[in-house]
């Protein structure tokens, strides 16, 4: 088989999913169960923002109640995507081309998720764009020394990277779709997307460029926004917060959580488009052993955070640690630990990592499992405090979690409509892959 | 005319032909309701006819009804004069505030009261700084009364069998009621009246009775004092007020007499005890507060050695510390605990000798307190730190027995009459009386009251009644003197005063300040005008204290008392919260947490942790508590230091009256109370249903839990432990002058919420509902926290007032991204309502959590009644920002404009926060710290001075005072 043919079918391969998408009943069914949620969605928010937060279940001590461990949790499985796509970019780690495009728009639609959510937390929402530096009539810039402004600033930028990014790397496989399009409709829709790409020499020595400098600014990012992020908790003098563990806890665990997130999609993926060809089981095998060497990480983090407080000794950090162990919540540290750390070590074995559905379940409770994380995090510090009198328990609003499984919508709405109509996987990247490593013959 | 009408004329006149006999039509309409009858009528005469109404005609209908209302509004009455405290302006600057001294009405006494009116608006009620027994202090009832005069819940129209009816319609009943009784001497007229000392109400009952002479006047007190009565008539052959100098007294040893908790008299009795408390912290003597009793109270938790003891070992206890004082023989058995304690008590009253005063509750026999006060005699403090006067609130004519006289006269239908006049006897009235029945054979029942309440509920006729706030009156204080009670505004709705009702009863038209000042003309006579105004002026009359003296014994001859039954027996008290009910409609007073169980919005049954052990109770586990076939539901609340066996309930709840914000809370323990054992009851069972009831508490933990939020001292001089200073990366700020700083004295805090309250009134903090409170959604910017130590039966108790602390190094403006939360020049804590966007990051990281956010918008559907009631100097918040304690920043900011008008820094003392102005004890100094001659500066140099969770570092500008427990009588005897 000649090169070109083998090209030529990868391509194929690639393409041909936005124009004639392979299995549309099951994606239909997914749609739709997407705008259900998204529905759920409207309605959450609209009740939210016409009766106030007090229809939430947080209260005096317990402020800040799912929003932002959903917060924190979505930036965290959004953060995979930038690390896979970009940082192996940088290395050179050409298995990543099968898995990037997708993880980045996994990442664009939890960013969006993570961003919406502290806006819609504030007590009056309509106001979130005072946290932005603009020209006021109170003439007052944001406060820096709020970890809140440079949240307000991380996602922001974040989002634009990874908006950036992900764009970027798409225009040369948009322009193949234009090129095969045969409506009218899709040649004029993919003909602008891919900004009047031709392929040249000078095209990719450009592309090469300002992707491979999109590439490093992100990387960087991933570490100091969700290192960011873990300040909202460790600034404030709060037992179980105040810890200098926590940026690189929030780091790892961020990366972890989203592995998992990528390998479920994967998996999911490679089995709903026929892609088997291409995200292969080495493919996975790579994700799996990622997603241990993380997880494990993540795992001395929590080491990490005991030892300290034992070390130290503090008394409202031991009753905290205290709560966390044994507390009203402790459920949510025990499914922690448990979601996240015992399936885990099925990964030590190669065999079940070459299996796609223990893959994919294992990535599934991981998912769960930091999300109890989060949420741990969040109301084990909060409930109980410095003041026994103030102690006080917290339990989401039905409105609560209806803005979570409506958030879920606001994620996969457009996630299932980026699988219908943008091409998933790196077309021209794979090839080059195959190419380099003579793989081709045997794809 | 018509052949239509013509026809109509004839059926109608066939109709009415038809009738004979005893075939009657109720109504013209009947007759006249048919269709040709109308026609008929239309062409006969025009202008009766029924139009269409036109939008012309309707617009000009309207306009001019409008106008009516406009002018009806205008009463034509000449403005009755009312004369301000301190300057007298000409005319009235708005924004400026005016004070009048008046009082409110509290369980037939006065509180004399500050009022502080803006634009003919009261604001804010303070204290009396002139008066003795306020001292410019007040409790959380007298805050609460504002509320109660703007409350929108009022009666605001008379009723007449439950409907909508008018004064004239009452005053022609009236009239024609009173020529009916004139004829027959008032036989069988009865009038029933709340407590009350009010000198012109008694004159004009006297008249009425010397015009009426067959009448009677029933009293009906839910919280009786006639035990103490009853106990000074025993000893001194008549009844006698009783007056306690706790400043003298080095030693008190309290048997079950909440002297410090709530009542009438707590204001005065928790100054003067602070007074001895502040004399022990400076070395000029002890102050020594030793207590037994059923149910931890906060006297109890003032104690310095408490000692759980049921209603019949405070007997023997009692007994025995007399037979320690050869009166009487002692009682055989004692437990070890409760000898420990009583050694100890006698020891002391030995060493203090007339330095000292023995209590007994008046909620005990009469028997028992007699013996309290021979033993009083003994140790030499009968004319020291006890004294006695004429009682203050008058009694009826049956004395204690005068609403069962006047039950058994109902049911025995020899009433006809029956005037309710600020009373509510159906709710209060003990259950064996079953009062609403008896009620039923009274011919005409006739109710007045601020609200539309059980008992008018029962009533032919309900009349408004005007608040103390908004009408002419007067009333003795706890120490006898006599209070004017002039109104700080004009009433808002169609009311009337008590003194107008009744000699409306009589068939006549008054005024009620006309009727005040004829009894002080009769009293006064050539004096009259200068007095008048000079009392106003002051808000009492000087000098007219009732005497104190201690009359001869003509008795000392003690029976034994009556043996109380051991056991299961139920303790009956006045709620702190609502008292008897008076409180029920108030919002401030219901969402008050408790002293002692942070409970809001209800009563509960309250059971010691033994109780609840060994019959497997939990919080909020629903009980029917049964005595002699009558029963409550109430929700189990267990409460450590409570004697096994005892079970305590309070009063004022289980309200069912018209749409009441009390409304099925609680229940209603009058029922289980029978005349004989209003306060004690055993016999009684109590078994779980199964059922859980909601409670809203604001601290559902109160174990310290080895933490030392609440430090102690062994003595005043001795240093409190302390980390010192602890270092930060942030240098210290060099501090301006001045810079505001509080200090709380742990050791004078009895726990009342009058600071609570007070701050809710100055700061117009909203009220959020017993739902809200139950999810830690309460406003209030001040809280108490109470804390218990120790073992679960003979716990230490302590409370705690914690408001924001003002950190210098406030975790909270670091939190905020929107410049919300930011440190002003003199130190305090600002928070900026406009910025703030509500990202609740402050709250989070508050050490304290003394923020509170508003989750809802609590403020903008408020009638315009409360609107109207709001502060102006303080900002109403609306939904979505956090608010916090501002250390009464609009009280420093009219401080400062006065100081700079004048050229002159803001002296020490000139600001006053609301918390610290209302606060009985003083507790709380607030001031300049920058200032080290200033007093807080010289209360934070104590060495008792401690920050609250100072290892956080934020180095807080409120500080405590520890309290001091002297060892070996530190808390509760172990032993």
């Amino acid at each position: 088989m000649s090169d070109i043919v083998a090209d030529a079918r990868i391509t194929d391969e690639i393409t041909r999913i936005p124009l004639r998408y392979p299995h549309p009943r099951i994606w239909w069914a997914f749609f739709a169960v997407s705008l259900l949620l998204l529905l759920c969605f409207a309605v959450s928010a609209a009740v939210l923002l016409i009766y106030g937060v007090g229809m939430w279940g947080n209260n005096i001590p317990v402020n800040w109640g799912l929003a932002i461990s959903n917060y924190i949790w979505f930036l965290g499985i959004g953060h995979a995507g930038t690390l896979i796509s970009a940082l192996l970019l940088l290395l050179g780690a050409h298995w990543r081309n099968s898995l990037n495009r997708f993880a980045e728009a996994m990442t664009l639609f939890a960013v969006v998720c993570a961003g919406l959510y502290p806006i819609l937390h504030l007590g009056r929402p309509w106001y979130f764009y005072w946290m932005a530096p603009y020209p006021n009539t109170m003439t007052i810039s944001p406060q820096f020394k709020s970890p809140l402004s440079w949240d307000f600033f991380a996602v922001l930028t974040y989002l634009t990277v990874s908006v950036l990014f992900w764009y970027i790397g798409i225009i040369p496989d948009l322009a193949s779709v234009r090129d095969r399009a045969k409506k009218r409709g899709q040649q004029v829709f993919y003909g602008l997307l891919s900004l009047g790409w031709r392929g040249s020499a000078r095209h990719w020595v450009r592309w090469n460029q300002a992707y491979r400098m999109t590439a490093a600014i992100a990387v960087p990012l991933v570490v100091s926004v969700h290192s960011e992020i873990s300040l909202l908790f460790a600034a404030g003098p709060i037992p179980g917060w105040n810890s200098t563990v926590f940026p690189p806890y929030f780091v790892l665990g961020a990366a972890f959580s989203g592995f998992a997130v990528v390998l479920m999609i994967a998996v999911a993926l490679r089995h709903a488009l026929g892609l088997a060809d291409l995200v292969t089981g080495r493919h996975l095998d790579l994700l799996g052993r990622f997603l241990l060497a993380t997880g494990l990480m993540t795992a001395y983090g929590y080491w990490a955070e005991i030892y300290d407080t034992l070390y130290s000794g503090e008394q409202q950090d031991l009753a905290t640690l205290t709560d966390r162990l044994a507390g009203t919540y402790a459920y949510s540290y025990w499914s922690a630990v448990i979601l996240n750390f015992l399936p885990l070590q099925l990964l030590w074995f190669a065999g079940i990592r070459k299996k796609p559905v223990a893959l994919f379940l294992i990535g599934l409770s991981v998912t769960v499992g930091m999300w109890y994380e989060r949420y741990m995090l969040l109301t084990t510090s909060l409930y109980r405090d410095y003041l026994v009198s103030s102690w006080g328990e917290y339990h989401p609003s039905i409105w609560e979690w209806g803005l979570y499984l409506g958030m879920l919508g606001v994620f996969f709405t457009p996630f299932l409509l980026f699988i219908r109509f943008l091409p998933v996987i790196f077309a021209f990247e794979v090839k080059e892959a195959l190419r380099e490593t003579g793989d081709l013959e045997h794809a | 005319m018509s052949a239509v009408s013509s026809n109509a004329i004839e059926t109608m006149q066939a109709k009415l032909k038809g009738r004979t006999g005893r075939q009657f039509w109720r109504s013209l309409e009947e007759l006249t309701g048919t269709a040709e009858f109308r026609n008929f009528m239309e062409e006969r005469l025009p202008s009766l006819a029924v139009r269409e109404i036109d939008r012309r005609t309707l617009l000009k209908v309207m306009g001019a009804s409008l106008a009516l209302a406009g002018l009806s509004a205008c009463k034509g009455e000449a403005d009755e004069k009312a004369y301000p405290y301190v300057n007298m302006p000409e005319g009235m600057t708005l924004g400026e505030a005016r004070w009048y001294a008046t009082a409110v009405g509290f369980a037939g006494y006065a509180q004399p009261v500050l009022g502080k009116t803006f634009a003919g608006r009261p604001v804010k009620l303070e204290g009396n700084p002139d008066h003795p027994a306020s001292r410019g202090a007040t409790d959380a009832f007298t805050q609460a009364a504002l509320l109660g005069l703007y409350d929108p819940g009022r009666s605001q129209a008379p009723r007449h069998f439950d409907k909508p009816a008018d004064w004239n319609a009452f005053d022609a009943a009236m009239a024609q009621q009173a020529g009916n009784l004139d004829a027959v001497q008032g036989d069988r007229f009865r009038l029933l009246t709340g407590p009350t000392s009010s000198p012109t109400l008694l004159r004009r009952i006297a008249l009425l009775m010397e015009r009426w002479p067959k009448a009677r006047w029933h009293i009906c007190d839910p919280v009786p004092a006639d035990g103490r009565t009853a106990a000074t008539e025993m000893i001194f052959g008549r009844p006698m007020e009783m007056h306690a100098a706790f400043e003298r007294a080095e030693v008190i040893v309290s048997f079950d007499d909440d002297f410090l908790g709530p009542g009438p008299s707590q204001t005065r009795n928790a100054g003067l005890f602070a007074d001895r408390r502040r004399m022990r912290q400076q070395g000029q003597g002890p102050s020594r507060l030793m207590v037994a009793e059923p149910v931890l109270s906060i006297t109890g938790s003032s104690a310095d050695r408490r000692v759980a003891a049921s209603v019949d070992e405070i007997s023997t206890l009692l007994q025995a510390l007399g037979a320690e004082f050869g009166i009487g023989s002692p009682p055989d058995s004692l437990s070890d605990r409760h000898r420990n304690w009583l050694s100890q008590v006698a020891t002391a009253l030995r060493g203090a000798g007339g330095r000292s005063l023995v209590l007994a509750g008046s909620c005990h026999s009469p028997d028992l307190q007699a013996l309290a006060l021979l033993i009083n005699e003994r140790l030499g403090s009968l004319g020291g730190t006890l004294s006695f006067s004429d009682p203050i609130p008058a009694s009826a004519p049956d004395g204690a027995r005068s609403l069962d006289v006047l039950a058994e006269d109902m049911r025995a239908g020899r009433v006809t009459v029956l005037a309710v006049l600020g009373a509510n006897p159906v709710h209060a009235a003990p259950g064996d009386l079953d009062f609403a029945k008896a009620m039923d054979r009274v011919g005409l029942r006739i109710h007045a009251g601020l609200y539309d309440d059980e008992t008018a509920a029962l009533c032919h006729w309900h009349v408004p009644l005007q608040h103390d706030l908004e009408s002419w009156s007067d009333a003795r204080a706890v120490d006898g003197s006599i209070v004017l009670i002039q109104p700080l505004v004009r009433p808002f709705f169609d009311v009337r005063s008590p003194h107008v009702v009744l000699e409306n009863l009589l068939g006549r038209q008054a005024n009620d300040r006309e009727l005040v000042q004829a009894t002080w003309r009769q009293a006064w006579s050539a004096d009259f005008d200068d007095r008048w105004r000079a009392s106003l002026d002051k808000g009492f009359v000087e000098g007219s204290a009732l005497p104190l003296s201690v009359p001869p014994i003509v008795d000392r001859a003690v029976s034994a008392p009556p043996v109380p039954a051991s056991g299961m027996v139920l303790h009956i008290r006045p709620d702190a919260g609502v008292w008897d009910g008076a409180l029920a409609d108030n919002a401030w007073a219901q969402e008050t947490p408790r002293p002692i169980s942070k409970i809001t919005w209800g009563n509960v049954v309250g059971v010691s942790p033994d109780f609840a052990r060994d019959r497997g109770l939990a919080n909020g586990d629903e009980v029917r508590v049964s005595v002699a076939g009558q029963s409550i539901l109430g929700a189990i609340w267990i409460i450590p230091g409570q004697a096994a066996e005892t079970i305590s309930l309070t009063l004022g709840y289980g309200r069912s009256h018209r749409d009441s914000i009390a409304a099925g809370l609680g229940y209603n323990a009058n029922i289980l109370r029978s005349t004989r054992s209003p306060w004690h009851i055993a016999g009684a069972e109590i078994e779980k249903t199964g059922e859980r009831q909601p409670i809203a508490t604001t601290q559902a933990h109160q174990a310290m839990d080895g933490f030392d939020f609440v430090r102690t001292v062994e003595a005043e001089d001795v240093q409190v432990a302390s980390a010192g200073e602890l270092p930060s990366f942030y240098p210290r700020r060099p501090m301006e002058d001045p810079s505001w700083g509080m200090s709380i004295d742990l050791d004078l805090c009895i726990g009342c919420n009058a600071c609570v309250t007070a701050c809710q009134a100055e700061n117009n903090i909203p009220v959020v509902g017993k739902e809200l409170v139950a999810q830690g959604r309460e406003m209030h910017w001040l809280r108490i926290d109470h804390y218990f130590e120790g073992e679960a039966d003979a716990p230490k108790s302590y409370h705690q007032p914690v408001t924001c602390m003002h950190c210098e190094q406030a975790p909270c403006e670091m939190g905020c991204p929107v410049n919300a939360a930011v440190h002003s020049i003199d130190g305090l804590n600002l928070q900026v309502y406009n910025r703030c966007i509500g990202t609740r990051t402050c709250s989070s990281y508050c050490p304290y959590k003394v923020r509170r956010f508003n989750w809802f918008d609590f403020t903008g559907d408020d009638p315009p009644s409360i609107q109207a009631m709001r502060n102006p100097d303080v900002t109403v918040r609306s939904r979505g920002v956090m608010e916090k304690c501002t250390y009464c920043v609009q009280r420093i900011a009219e401080a400062r404009i006065a100081a700079d008008k004048e050229g002159r820094p803001i002296r020490d003392g000139e600001v006053v926060t609301a918390c610290q102005q209302a606060c009985p004890a003083q507790a709380i100094t607030f001031g300049n710290v920058a200032d080290p001659n200033s007093t807080v500066s010289r209360r934070k140099a104590e060495a008792r001075d401690y920050a609250l969770l100072e290892e956080v570092n934020t180095r807080p500008r409120t500080t405590y005072l520890a309290r001091i427990e002297a060892s070996g009588t530190s808390g509760e005897d172990a032993g």
